[in-house]
């Protein structure tokens, strides 16, 4: 049987000498599918745009690229462009953008069938509400346009999209990245329905083992342009060989693992600290019946956070979990004094909020705030040592600063705080970054850290050492955390207690164990039950 | 701190001045602004005040350029090489001044309603878009038609009217810095809207100011030029618009003397030309979109 | 990985978007309130430009002329200057609302009516400019613009940017001179002009030549560079190589997608400029005697004719404001992202 794709020592050399793949070696069988997995920078994307030739023009690419058994790279213009789609086709990462914004979808969906004239036309509308039919939209979305439709209907749009040609062959591209994990669940459900029901040969691309593995026979694992384990997806992901492997693995850990509970991955030689157990007493922070209503567009009001009242003990960490839209930081933001209540109030210390941007000053001191993205949480004009001192000039905090500044640094770890003072962020990598904003928290000796996503933009292998970090600053510093996530690996791997929060409101609040083992609420248990599974080793 | 903070900061300027160099229409462009520099400043030194004065003039009516006027004479038999030499300063001048009063006024109000919300901005934003769709230059007119006066009146009536473009640029930049999580972080220390404005905002603005002023000197010339060719301003004052509304008017064009038509002209034309090639390069090493896109 | 998701799920997924059906009417206010309010600070603006800033507009009209005391009084009396400023406020409104603009001082007739007459000519000339140039502009931008860097691109952006530095009434002056021999060099008609429809919409034509042609040269340099860098600006898009991966023409990719998402800003932009080509067009218009606003603000400048300039003032603002209230409610019927927000 002729391979539906077939890699042979593949090359991928951008202008500049960076090669973003380095011989890869891949075969792909009809109806087979295969994850490729590895983290930003792997190349992964590059391997997948260059089976098209979609790559940029200062990109050389060598090696034999077998689509059917032909060539793309010795094919011409015209040869190429009647394969394309026809043959093989793409679902792109961030439907939002891969789409054309000012057409409607209908015709999108409709413009390969007439381009390939793999239909007569009066056909085509037929074959477009039939493919809607297929990922599960009424035909009228036909008519929409992207804008108006979420996320997870236009992900649908460019599945139908790939699918209209009946093509023998899908690359899906990070097909669920920007989806929260119940519209992911939907989506990867439908691509392995769809694959398996009309026998299509799958390449999916994704920096999350356990996505892939749910959905894939085969797993390659990717890293610096190579492919450096390839085996059936549950071995790779139940039993990793490489250490890179391990390291992806271990990154998104199984929720009721004893293993991985308050032990997240790290190489850290600092290791995990003992479990602490928070003082009782007064809660460090406390909402009362907390809402924040918004002025919607075009008149009326949104009521973002409703009724949510919540502690956080000292030294205590809480995981707030919930979906994109569910008002999580909203909530962050009201709690740190950012957002005024409409209702309720915020009791920091058994006190209410000071409202007057004195007393707010002081009382941001104490409660810090780390962001989900640290490249963007840093001015890039502004070095290192700027970046700490921010927070310190601030407050006009007594000491030396060149001191404190060092102190804040040692204690997130980047030692020596000397060498790190005069760079700029762009210098540093993503998790030295996130460490420098939590080194800014932290010189002004804060009590409480409020963290919005904190490894949510980390690469795998950033990611427990950022959580191990947190742990070690909770366990020597006393500090408490109110942590923000849509991971629920997350909350496993540190919290404390676990709030779950749905459409502004609490549905369910207690001990990690409890919430997640047994939860009560059936958004919570369709949050769990949405987690990807891989299937065990048989 | 000081010393690698100084060198990083040399090593930067020396990037972007290698960029900028590297764009061949932005180094034609400076040179030529440097050769114009030259002509204002060394003005009064070249040019006997004899050369300028009506009731001293020693040429004919109108002449042909020739050995004694390289460039032919005026209606009055002045030289309109020494004329047209002479008007660089003043249009200098006014174009400079008028471009910093407009970027100073714009970025002021782009910078408050970008960072203010609520009615401020709201008001703000009203008045920019009003000043923005309005003819700048029928205002212009207005303006030093009612406003008697030389140069100041021009420098007011065009800083005045063409500043809504730049407010708006740097309302589009405060906006898009105001969005990035550092201005959050920044808030959630405890940094004040004075922290956030002069901390990040105005640094992160000031490169494209820059190149917005650059570019706008260019049309404040072109807009001064005008109101005087239309005769606004005071009459008396040596601009190169001025020369072209006394040529248009004592027949030049009927007569044929492009000696008097063409160097005034052709002055404007290469000054705006060379502050917006030089704006243009700047724009592609300052702003970073812009950098990447080329 | 479970196969059956609870029906529960269906109301957990993500909510789309909430459909905007009745947002027509509110934009469809919104847009007109601006635009009213537009017009009122105009009205507002050009009283206090022209009767309150003066001090005395009497003595601006009268400069440089010999006028006795008594001379000074009439004219005052004549304008309404000597009544209290709040009164004249009010007579300027309503007589506004009548369309009075006041007496022109130069003319010695209704500024209204002489406004009237003018108008005819200057939307003749701008509207023909203002197609030609954005049709020009448009075209010659996306060529440039796709094929970035090409031979295409460093020529013509390099001459666009000359004739966008030139004043274009000095562009006209060097035109008169070079090619006055073969078109006429002023007014919009010869004095013999046939009174039939098509020979005399032929003489007007050919006198429209020059002063449209120069207006085109201003204007289409701005244009071109505008649509040039809004299609670099798409030219990265994801959609694009979507299109791309279809299988689409390199050509097919650039009209159906790329020209579609980088018109509609432009054209916004293209109306926004109107009032800069309206600045064009009144110097143009002096130097070719063409017998629009610009030239009548040429003359009422020339005479100090504070009511006139007033009345000009008015009427040029108000149509660029009307103008670009059109453009706004065209372009939501055009861009689906704008009916969107």
């Amino acid at each position: 049987m002729t391979p539906v794709l077939e890699l042979r020592d593949l090359r991928v050399t951008y202008a500049g000498g960076h090669a973003a793949v380095r011989g890869v070696d891949l075969t792909l069988l009809p109806g087979q599918t295969l994850g490729l997995a590895g983290e930003s920078g792997c190349g992964k994307s590059s391997l997948a745009m260059s089976v098209l030739r979609l790559l940029p023009k200062d990109a050389q690419v060598s090696g034999e690229i077998l689509l059917d058994g032909e060539d793309t790279r010795a094919m011409s213009w015209g040869r190429l462009r009647a394969v394309r789609w026809a043959s093989a086709s793409i679902v792109f990462q961030g439907a939002m953008h891969a789409l054309n914004p000012v057409r409607r979808v209908g015709t999108q969906i409709a413009e390969p069938m007439r381009l390939h004239a793999s239909l007569p036309e009066d056909q085509v509308e037929a074959r477009v509400a039939q493919l809607l039919a297929q990922v599960e939209l009424p035909p009228e979305k036909a008519r929409a346009y992207p804008h108006e439709l979420s996320g997870g209907q236009k992900q649908r749009v460019m599945i139908a999209m790939a699918l209209a040609c009946g093509p023998r062959l899908v690359i899906a591209d990070e097909p669920t990245t920007a989806l929260d994990v119940i519209v992911q669940a939907q989506v990867l459900a439908l691509v392995t329905r769809l694959v398996a029901e009309q026998g299509i040969g799958l390449v999916m691309i994704s920096h999350d083992l356990s996505v892939l593995g749910s959905v894939c026979e085969r797993l390659a694992v990717m890293y610096e342009g190579q492919v450096v384990e390839l085996g059936s997806a549950p071995t790779v992901v139940h039993d990793p060989q490489h250490a890179h492997t391990k390291a992806l693995a271990a990154a998104f850990p199984t929720v009721g693992d004893p293993a991985s509970r308050y032990a997240p991955a790290t190489t850290n030689p600092a290791g995990v600290p003992p479990k602490v157990v928070p003082r009782a007493g007064e809660p460090l922070l406390r909402t009362q019946a907390l809402r924040v209503d918004f002025r919607q567009r075009g008149g009326g009001w949104m009521r973002a956070v409703n009724d949510v009242s919540l502690e956080v003990g000292r030294g205590e960490i809480v995981a707030l979990v919930g979906q994109s839209g569910s008002g999580k930081t909203t909530l962050a933001r009201t709690v740190l004094g950012l957002q005024q209540p409409s209702g309720g109030q915020v009791l920091y210390d058994g006190r209410p909020l000071p409202r007057g941007s004195r007393g707010l000053r002081e009382y941001r001191r104490e409660a810090q705030l780390v962001l989900q993205d640290p490249t963007s949480a840093l001015n890039p004009r502004h070095t290192v040592y700027e970046a700490v001192a921010e927070g310190l000039r601030i407050h006009r905090m007594p000491g030396d600063e060149r001191e404190l500044v060092a102190a804040a640094l040692e204690a997130a770890e980047l030692r020596p705080a000397g060498r790190y003072m005069p760079v700029l962020p762009h210098r540093l990598s993503g998790g030295q970054r996130q460490r420098v904003v939590i080194a800014g928290a932290l010189a002004l000796r804060p009590r409480l850290l409020v963290a919005d996503e904190p490894v949510a933009s980390l690469d795998a292998s950033v990611r427990g050492e950022i959580l191990a970090l947190l742990l070690r600053l909770r366990a020597e510093l006393g500090l408490a955390a109110l942590v923000i996530t849509h991971d629920l690996g997350l909350a496993w791997n540190i919290a404390d207690r676990v709030a779950v929060m749905y459409r502004g409101e609490l549905v369910e609040v207690g001990e990690v164990e409890q919430v997640l083992l047994a939860p009560r609420h059936e958004y919570t248990q369709s949050l769990l039950a949405a987690l990807p599974e891989v299937a065990p080793v048989t | 701190m000081t010393s690698p903070a100084w060198a990083r900061r040399r090593d930067a300027a020396g990037r972007a001045w290698r960029e900028f160099a590297a764009n061949r229409g932005g180094l034609v462009g400076l040179v030529v602004l440097a050769v114009f520099v030259l002509v204002a400043a060394l003005g009064p030194v070249l040019i006997d005040d004899a050369d300028l004065d009506v009731t001293r003039a020693t040429g004919d009516r109108l002449r042909s350029p020739s050995g004694e006027f390289w460039l032919g004479t005026d209606e009055n038999g002045r030289s309109v090489l020494a004329l047209t030499l002479w008007g660089t300063q003043l249009s200098l001048v006014v174009g400079l001044a008028a471009a910093l009063l407009s970027v100073v006024i714009g970025t002021t109000v782009g910078i408050l309603a970008g960072h203010f919300g609520g009615w401020l901005s709201a008001v703000l934003l009203r008045f920019t878009d009003f000043f923005l769709i309005m003819p700048s230059l029928v205002l212009a007119i207005a303006l030093s038609a009612v406003l008697d006066g030389g140069a100041g009146t021009i420098i007011l009536a065009i800083g005045v009217v063409s500043w809504p473009a730049s407010a708006r640029l740097v309302r589009a930049q405060t906006l898009a810095v105001e969005a990035r999580p550092y201005i959050e972080r920044s808030r959630a220390l405890g940094g004040g809207h004075g922290h956030v404005i002069f901390k990040h905002v105005l640094p992160s603005v000031l490169p494209l100011v820059f190149v917005n002023t650059t570019l706008a000197v260019g049309t404040a010339i072109v807009a001064e030029s005008t109101l005087r060719f239309l005769g606004l301003g005071d009459t008396n004052e040596i601009t190169w618009g001025g020369l072209l509304r006394s040529a248009g008017s004592s027949g030049a064009i009927t007569y044929g003397a492009w000696w008097y038509l063409l160097p005034p002209g052709i002055a404007i034309v290469l000054l705006v030309l060379a502050f917006t090639l030089v704006g243009r390069a700047l724009e592609t090493v300052l702003n970073p979109k812009l950098r990447e896109r080329r | 990985m479970t196969d059956s998701l609870a029906p529960v799920e269906e109301s957990i997924a993500e909510v789309p978007p909430p459909s905007r059906g009745g947002g027509v009417v509110r934009y469809l206010l919104a847009k007109v309130g601006g635009a009213v309010m537009s017009v009122l600070m105009v009205v507002v603006l050009g009283f206090f430009l022209f009767r309150v800033m003066p001090g005395d507009p009497v003595s601006i009209m009268t400069r440089g002329r010999p006028v006795s005391g008594a001379q000074l009084e009439a004219l005052r009396a004549q304008h309404g200057f000597d009544k209290p400023l709040l009164v004249q406020f009010w007579n300027y409104l309503v007589g506004l609302v009548h369309g009075d603009f006041g007496q022109s001082y130069a003319f010695n007739a209704p500024a209204g009516v002489i406004i009237g007459e003018r108008l005819g000519p200057t939307l003749l000339l701008t509207g023909t400019a203002t197609v030609l140039a954005a049709a020009l502009g448009l075209w010659l931008g996306a060529k440039t613009g796709w094929h970035r860097n090409g031979p295409l691109d460093r020529g013509s952006s390099g001459v666009a940017l000359v004739f966008w530095s030139i004043p274009p009434w000095w562009l006209g002056v060097v035109l008169l001179m070079i090619a006055g021999g073969v078109f006429p060099t002023g007014g919009m008609q010869s004095p013999d002009s046939p009174a039939a429809f098509f020979p005399h919409a032929l003489d007007v034509a050919h006198h429209m030549v020059l002063p449209v042609f120069t207006l085109v040269l201003a204007l289409y340099g701005q244009y071109q560079l505008v649509m040039r860098a809004s299609l670099l600006e798409e030219m990265n898009s994801d959609y694009l190589t979507t299109a791309r991966a279809k299988g689409l023409r390199d050509d097919l990719v650039r009209r159906r997608h790329a020209l579609p998402n980088a018109l509609l800003p432009t054209a916004t932009l293209v109306f926004l400029h109107l009032g800069m080509v309206v600045s064009g067009a009144i110097t143009v218009e002096a130097v070719y005697s063409w017998p629009g606003l610009g030239q009548l603000t040429a003359e009422a400048l020339a005479s100090k004719d504070l009511p006139l300039l007033q009345g000009i003032f008015i009427v040029l603002v108000i149509a660029v404001v009307v103008m670009n209230l059109f453009a706004d409610l065209l372009l939501r019927v055009l861009d689906p992202r704008v009916r969107a927000s």
